[in-house]
Parts: structure tokens; sequence; C-alpha cells
């Protein structure tokens, strides 16, 4: 189910400037959106991958790990956790399509 | 009367510009070879003006208001937002009239448009405006496809609107050049747990459905097979409204490349005008 606060705190962190501002201080730009779910902010605040991917859209998701600094190599070993074997499998299938 | 003149494709991927200094030797001289032929292709086609369809990165919209299509119809138009694409030219000129003239046209057939006098054009739209080094740039009408969030145009209705295209394009009074350039796919995946992930074989599988044209075996790919080819792969819906502008005659391929330096099939395509 998407998280519109979620979402939308993910969407304003592209404005000019709140990618530093948030690097800095994290809780400080969160405390702006009183209406993030307390779970949502501690999955934030863990940089938990698994906990926010099924509440926003996966262009935001990939967004907001960039944003906060994670490697893309850190993001895709916290994705493919979450369905292990599932990106190989996908290759391995499409090997014997058809 | 406005002259169709060609249509154009080539995927997008951010990390053709985000990343090009780490990319490997032969993948920059892969993507740079691919994006000079099609350049060379457009520019030789002379259009004076570019339809360019293309999704929005979540940059003009949000879920707040999230268009299906979105027209731009200004006189000029926001660069990419993004930090790597810093060096783009702003503002992008933009073709109002035909812009207006093509929204005019869908409402008159009972299409919905939204429309935008003023779009940024995120690293979908300009990536491959940049990569093609044009001597000069077209001025630009771009349309916002709905390639990333659900409910998404559905391939039959993109079909309706490439035909849309060309009727408004055919129907434009002013005597100018007008080409079409789809971007965007082939598969990748991203932000998903099979990010990464490359249908090889539904990208060939796709690319001989466009060269051989006809719509309904595309139609039926796309249908059973798109979107379990991850996610990005929704945006070969601008290729299928290029392709449906263009006739559904089928296309040129001049490349595709499995690359998952950028995580993304890579294709660039062409389609002449008769």
């Amino acid at each position: 189910m998407t998280d519109y606060w979620l979402s939308k705190f993910i969407y304003d962190l592209q404005q000019p400037g709140a990618v530093p501002e948030y690097r800095a201080d994290r809780q400080k730009v969160i405390a702006r959106y009183p209406a993030l779910a307390p779970e949502v902010v501690q999955a934030l605040m863990n940089d938990d991958v698994a906990f926010l991917a099924p509440r926003v859209n996966a262009y935001l998701l990939r967004y907001y790990f960039g944003f906060a600094g994670m490697s893309d190599e850190k993001f895709l070993a916290a994705l493919h956790a979450m369905q292990p074997g599932a990106a190989q499998e996908k290759k391995a299938g499409e090997a014997n399509h058809g | 009367m406005a002259e169709f003149v060609g249509a154009f494709a080539a995927s997008h991927a951010p990390l053709i510009a985000r990343d090009w200094d780490k990319l490997s030797a032969t993948s920059r001289e892969i993507i740079t070879s691919d994006f000079r032929e099609l350049g060379r292709r457009l520019a030789a086609a002379k259009p004076d003006a570019m339809v360019i369809l293309s999704p929005d990165h979540w940059t003009n919209f949000f879920l707040d208001n999230l268009p299906s299509i979105c027209i731009g119809v200004g006189e000029e138009h926001e660069g990419p937002p993004e930090p790597f694409m810093k060096n783009f030219p702003r503002p992008i000129p933009g073709h109002a009239a035909l812009g207006q003239h093509i929204a005019a046209t869908a409402m008159k057939d009972d299409f919905e448009p939204s429309i935008s006098h003023r779009m940024a054009l995120d690293h979908g739209f300009c990536i491959p405006l940049q990569k093609m080094e044009l001597p000069k740039l077209p001025r630009i009408v771009p349309i916002a496809v709905n390639d990333l969030e659900p409910p998404m145009p559905s391939i039959k209705r993109c079909f309706a609107w490439g035909k849309l295209l060309a009727k408004a394009i055919a129907s434009y009074p002013e005597n100018i050049r007008v080409a079409i350039f789809a971007t965007g796919g082939l598969s990748h995946s991203i932000g998903e747990p099979t990010m990464g992930a490359i249908d090889e074989a539904f990208d060939r599988d796709c690319i001989k459905a466009f060269q051989n044209g006809a719509e309904g075996p595309l139609t039926a790919l796309l249908d059973e097979r798109m979107e379990a080819a991850g996610n990005g792969t929704h945006e070969v819906r601008n290729w299928v409204i290029a392709h449906a502008a263009a006739g559904s005659r089928g296309f040129d391929l001049i490349d595709y490349r499995n690359m998952p330096e950028v995580y993304v099939g890579c294709g660039w395509a062409s389609w002449s005008a008769a």
C-alpha cells in the first residue's frame, strides 16, 4: 500500500539543498513531516530498505537511498535480500524462455 | 501542411550520464557510436520540430497530480534538474503552436490529455538529446507518458495515441518538418528485488515484434510479458506510440545491447517516414 507522506517526503528531497541538509541532520528534516508514522521514521533512520520498499514507488525508493548516501552496491544487496535469488532466477528463466 | 519526417527511439539509462566516467571503455564506445548513428539519422531528416515521448521521473508530477499523458505546449521548457545533467543547455526551446495543435486535435478526437506550459525535462528527455550530439536542437513538444506509477495507459491506448499524433502532425497548417522521438526501455528493473536483471529474451522478442510491425502480435507480447520484464520496461509504451505514429510498418534496429553496467537492456532504432 502506498504511503503518501513517505512518498511526499522523498519527493521533496529533490528540492535544491535538501540532500545536504538531510545528510547532515536527518531528524531535523523528518520532523517537518509530522504525518510520517513512527515505524516509517524508524525505518528511515535505520536505512531499512525492506520495510520501506512496499510503501513507496520503486523509483522513489531508489532516489531516497541515493539521497541518503547509500551506495548502489549496498542498495542492490538490500533489495536482493528481500527475495534471495530473484534477480538471478529471472535471468535464468529468461534464457530458457521460448 | 506539416510533414512527418521519421520516428526515432533510444534508451535513456541515467547511469549513461551519472556514471559516464566509471563505465568501461567498451560500453562508452558502444553508447557513443549508437547515439551518434541515431543522431546522424535524425539530423538527416532535418526536423524543424520534434515530439519527444518520455516518462516523467517524479520531476513535474507527483501522487497528488499524476496525468497519464501530459503535452508540453510552452514556448520553452526547463532543463533537467538532476545534478549529473547540470551542463545541459537551458531553457529548452518548445514549439508551442504544434503542442497546442496536438492537444486540440486530441480533445477533438475524444482524448483528454493534460497540458503544461512549462515542463521540466528530466534525464529521460535529455540524455538522448545530449548523447546524439545534434548540430542544432529542433524545437521540442515534450509529451510525458505515465510509465512509472499504476494505472498506466494500455498498449492499445498507446497505439491510438500514436495514430492521433500522426493525424495531428499531418493536419498542422504550417509547413514544417516534424520528427517523433521515443525514449526509455527496453527491459530493466529499478528499485525492485530484481533490480539489475535484464530480460534479454523479452527484449529480443520485442525487437522482432517491432521489426515485423503488426499491431496484434506486438500488443499481445507486451500485454503478456512487459510487466514481468521489470518496472522500467513499461517505458516501451513510448516506443509503441512512435511505432503507431510511423504507421506500424516496422523499425530499423540500429543496435541492442544487454548492458548490466547501466542496469538496462539498451536499444536504438528508427522508423522511416514512408
